[in-house]
């Protein structure tokens, strides 16, 4: 991360509670986080500054906060994550709360509980957040319509649907290189289809004007991509060029089994990211990767080691400080109860 | 026992018009006839009078599924629908594809149903499309259709058989047409909406695709053939072109597929979960345009009920199917009639004789002599539809909450009747 030389710096000494302002307030009454298209723009230079004041709390190694000593959060993760559950306990714990990991093999889920019953289950437990990982999109959204305003839904993928928090700590990443969002180009690469990633950026990015093309192989992009306001490519070579940040995505190796794609060597040849094709993109272009990276696959390992050009590791330490400041924007309204 | 209909106007005639029913049977029609004291009386002035409807696709899934409706339930709001006959889908539990089970399911057809129910049985056994159900037995005994509706036949040699095998029944094969590995794992039509939702879509060539190598075996076998709920533009087309080339093809259309399109899904509404799914804006208007001109023969439901339980999962899980009986009637009648401008006579056909006509069952006319099955509706009446104030077990309708235009007012099945909407309404 110190590689990296960032814009707007959060001023030295401030702290989450000194945030304020419409934005903080409508964070503060919203009921859930779903997606990224329902963001104000208040919302977001208010998760921004938030953000940069986790940052440098992590960065600098500062003891865990109290500011959630009255709040539980639950990691109600349905398909597996390592990732995105460990980046959101460490938030959760940086921020005071208690962390409730919920283990669905072992649970009632598994004996064919809904997972508004489970939702319901752990609200009655007094779980004043739950962050939802789940294989269905729009499962998310149909729990917090059941739930209400009760507890806060913070969505950590939906299917193939949304994942917001990966979304937003991909925007804080970007903007503290670029803080101007407006007609950057960005370039996604790789199989949009069954990206939740991809979905969640679009949205994000392309409200807040950013120019986006992507790429992939023909059989992983979805029909009329481009109604969500993308430029859409068959080969990379087009989307990348010029752009000034290239994310790729993660392609799961089922695919070439289910016959999506011909071969993972095919796949390397056409779509892999290395020095030579960002070559075509921006002089000072940036690499972005949700991980695990396939290395090789879908970035070359010289490209994914580049520390002027790789993003990937920002990109982690930036997610645990926006899931910190999703957390407490989200949880410091309701006042200890 | 003896009832009156009076001041209806029983179409074509354009004056009001009074109708005594004996014993089931119409026996008088004319004017001012004279009341007898003891005679139960309908006024029916402002009403319009049609032969009972007839839903060529409903599933009552009673066999087995009775959480989700029965054949009590079910035909009850068939009434409520104004439907007198209706042809059920042979995808029960356990399926209709042998004779005792047909008995039996004729048996609680007779114990239960208070309008008719024709069972359809399946092509093949288990729905399986691979071997020949006992058709000419089943035909025996009181199948009035075949279909593998849900499970539609990939095989094309089996469907062949099937076609060749029926000449012995006389009885039409009926076609969901669906290629299943285009459709496969699709849960909602393919296009933006599936895309922004991140959906799985269900491309319009599943249905058109099966529907064109289907027309070519019907084109070598020469039996009659019917499309039920055809969803998309080209499907239109290529059973537009099968009719001008003579085959014996004929289709219907769902009131849903008239009403709604894929946009209407909203934000993951199962309750617009369906197969084949909604499509888009372009095929509902290529659909009323196969309508106007001929290319589609029936109104059918596909009446499909599902518990709440099983609505209320997510949209990959959730099955397919709404419930439809209730509602078809002001459904299409508000878009065929009111906006699309079809004449009253062309409008009812689509209910009541050109299904009769598919399923090789007696023209419904409205004279003295005939069966007394008659649907009397109040055109102009506005409601609410909920689907939880209505008849069926099941709630699983897209049009809850909807203002409809056009009520069945009264159901009368061999004389009897047996729905009236006040009664409904007075406890809604």
């Amino acid at each position: 991360m110190p590689e990296h030389t960032f814009a707007n710096a959060s001023a030295p000494g401030r702290t989450l509670t000194d945030l304020e302002g419409p934005g903080l307030k409508q964070w503060q009454q919203r009921s859930h986080l779903l997606d990224t298209d329902d963001l104000t723009l208040e919302e977001l230079n208010t998760l921004l500054e938030a953000a940069r004041i986790c940052s440098s709390l992590i960065s600098k190694q500062e003891p865990p906060l109290s500011l959630l000593n009255y709040s539980t959060v639950a990691n109600l993760f349905y398909e597996n994550s390592t990732r995105t559950r460990s980046s959101f306990e460490l938030a959760a714990r940086r921020l005071g709360a208690t962390v409730l990991n919920l283990d669905i093999a072992s649970s009632s889920v598994a004996k064919g509980e809904t997972i508004a019953d489970t939702a319901k289950t752990l609200l009655a437990m007094g779980v004043n957040a739950i962050v939802q990982r789940h294989s269905a999109s729009g499962s998310a959204a149909q729990v917090a319509e059941i739930i209400g305003n009760s507890l806060k839904i913070i969505n950590a993928g939906d299917g193939w649907h949304a994942h917001p928090t990966q979304a937003l700590l991909d925007y804080f990443t970007i903007s503290q290189i670029s803080p101007k969002i407006k007609g950057l180009k960005i370039a996604i690469i790789g199989d949009i289809t069954h990206s939740r990633v991809a979905r969640s950026n679009i949205r994000l990015l392309s409200k807040l004007g950013a120019v986006i093309d992507v790429a992939g192989p023909p059989t992983l992009l979805p029909s009329e991509l481009s109604a969500m306001g993308v430029k859409v490519h068959d080969r990379l070579e087009p989307a990348i060029e010029g752009a000034d940040f290239v994310m790729t995505l993660r392609l799961q190796l089922e695919r070439q089994q289910d016959g999506l794609i011909p071969s993972l060597s095919e796949y390397r040849k056409l779509y892999r990211l290395d020095s030579t094709k960002m070559a075509l993109a921006a002089p000072q272009a940036y690499v972005m990767h949700p991980g695990p990276i396939n290395r090789d696959l879908e970035i070359s390992h010289e490209l994914a080691n580049d520390q002027k050009r790789s993003l990937v590791s920002t990109q982690v330490a930036n997610g645990v400080a926006v899931r910190m400041a999703i957390l407490y924007l989200l949880l410091s309204g309701k006042g200890k109860n | 026992m003896t009832l009156l209909i009076k001041n209806g106007l029983v179409l074509p005639s354009e004056k009001p018009q009074d109708l005594r029913i004996k014993d089931g049977i119409i026996v008088e029609l004319g004017n001012n006839l004279e009341t007898t004291k003891t005679e139960k009386t309908i006024d029916a002035s402002g009403m319009l009078i049609t032969p009972g409807f007839i839903d060529m696709h409903t599933h009552l899934r009673d066999l087995g599924q009775q959480d989700k409706e029965t054949i009590a339930s079910g035909t009850k709001a068939a009434a409520a629908g104004g439907f007198t006959t209706v042809l059920t889908m042979a995808n029960t539990e356990p399926v209709i594809d042998n004779v005792a089970i047909l008995a039996f399911y004729k048996q609680k057809i007779r114990d239960q149903a208070v309008i008719e129910v024709l069972p359809a049985a399946a092509v093949t056994k288990g729905l399986q499309g691979k071997e020949l159900s006992d058709m000419a037995g089943l035909a025996d005994n009181g199948a009035i259709a075949f279909s593998d509706d849900g499970m539609p036949i990939q095989n094309l040699a089996v469907l062949r058989r099937a076609l060749e095998y029926a000449r012995l029944t006389g009885n039409i094969i009926i076609s969901h047409a669906e290629d299943r590995d285009l459709s496969a794992g699709g849960i909602i039509h393919e296009s933006a909406v599936a895309t922004n939702l991140g959906l799985a879509g269900i491309p319009w060539a599943a249905e058109t695709a099966a529907i064109a190598r289907e027309i070519e075996i019907v084109r070598l076998t020469g039996s009659p053939y019917h499309f039920t709920h055809l969803s998309c533009a080209g499907s239109v087309r290529l059973v537009r072109q099968a009719k001008e080339d003579g085959l014996s093809i004929t289709a219907d259309v769902t009131p849903h597929h008239l009403n709604l399109s894929v946009d209407d899904i909203g934000n993951y509404r199962t309750c617009c979960k369906m197969n084949p799914p909604l499509r888009s804006a372009e095929d509902q208007e290529a659909i009323i345009e196969g309508i106007k001109d001929g290319t589609i023969d029936a109104i059918a439901t596909d009446h499909a009920p599902h518990t709440d339980l099983e609505k209320e999962q997510t949209m990959a899980t959730a099955p397919f199917g709404i419930i439809g009986l209730e509602t078809a009637f002001a459904l299409t009648y508000q878009k065929l009639v009111r906006e699309a401008g079809l004449s009253h006579e062309r409008f009812f056909r689509l209910l009541t004789s050109n299904p009769a006509r598919i399923l090789q069952l007696p023209e419904p006319k409205i004279k003295a002599g005939e069966k007394a099955n008659l649907a009397i509706i109040n055109p102009n009446f506005s409601w609410k539809y909920d689907s939880h104030q209505g008849v069926s077990r099941a709630h699983n309708s897209p049009f809850c909450g909807r203002s409809l235009h056009g009520k069945v007012m009264f159901t009368i099945f061999q004389g009897n009747i047996v729905f009236t909407a006040a009664e409904r309404m007075s406890h809604a």
